[in-house]
């Protein structure tokens, strides 16, 4: 999937709540308890339970796999930087944005004021001609 | 014994690898809490890699304590072969850099999962920023 530089390749929403942080505490085993005790992160730094990372990571994977296919989960490369608590109660949008080059994309997952909390750079490698090779559909 | 804590490791720290099943359960587990249709959509037989990365993350979690405040400041991705269901996959763990800023121990961590034969499926690296003159020291 191709686009002008900046162009919204894939948009999904994503709502988080607590039961979702316990969820994917329980199959990930990362039960830090910031991220699922209450009053333990109350009196956090943060003032509440966040997401783990690897939660939104895994969110714009996805998005990535509606973009590029299976092109993405088989030979796909990412940067990403958490820049801000993803908490519950958010409503959470994951963008995936046309980068310079066919196979090069930003992805951003922001919060219901368009706070960015996570940015990623994705990459996909070239075909041997040198040419990306064709990318998935997206399913939404 | 008790768990070391992640600010006591040194560089150069190797987690012992922790061998995984990606069986049925957990993977359909998995994509429900991610809530992910698309993976399964493209091929039904596929492992997200985020999924086989956590599992590295796991392994390192099972062998060293996190520091309250700890944060997961970045995190790099490469998917190398597509995981599927069934594999027992071995996920590995190595502290690559340490060093301390504003008050931030900065760990680097190299994450690495190989399926049966060895061969890698997804690698990756963390950093992991831990409250300095935290419990560990």
């Amino acid at each position: 999937m191709r686009g002008e530089e900046g162009a919204v390749l894939v948009q999904l929403q994503r709502p988080l709540d607590q039961a979702r942080i316990d969820r994917y505490a329980q199959v990930s085993g990362d039960r830090n308890p910031l991220h699922v005790d209450p009053a333990f992160a109350a009196a956090s730094q943060f003032g509440g339970t966040v997401a783990h990372g690897l939660l939104l990571l895994a969110y714009a994977s996805e998005a990535l796999a509606r973009a590029w296919g299976l092109r993405w989960l088989e030979s796909g490369r990412l940067r990403a930087r958490f820049r801000a608590p993803a908490r519950p109660g958010q409503l959470l949008t994951v963008r995936v944005l046309a980068a310079q080059g066919a196979t090069a994309a930003l992805v951003q997952v922001l919060d219901q004021g368009g706070q960015v909390l996570l940015s990623a750079e994705a990459q996909l490698p070239l075909a041997p001609s040198g040419h990306p090779q064709k990318g998935g559909d997206s399913p939404g | 014994m008790p768990l070391p804590s992640l600010d006591q490791l040194p560089r150069g720290h190797r987690f012992a690898p922790t061998a995984y099943p990606l069986d049925e359960a957990w993977v359909e587990a998995y994509l429900q809490a991610v809530e992910d249709a698309t993976t399964p959509a493209l091929a039904p037989q596929a492992v997200p890699p985020v999924a086989v990365l956590a599992l590295a993350v796991r392994a390192l979690l099972e062998q060293a304590r996190l520091p309250p405040g700890s944060l997961h400041l970045s995190q790099e991705l490469t998917c190398h072969r597509l995981p599927h269901r069934g594999q027992t996959v071995t996920a590995q763990a190595t502290i690559v850099s340490r060093g301390e800023r504003q008050g931030w121990l900065l760990l680097g961590i190299e994450l690495l999962v190989e399926g049966e034969g060895g061969e890698p499926l997804v690698s990756g690296r963390a950093t992991l920023g831990l409250p300095a003159g935290g419990e560990g020291r």
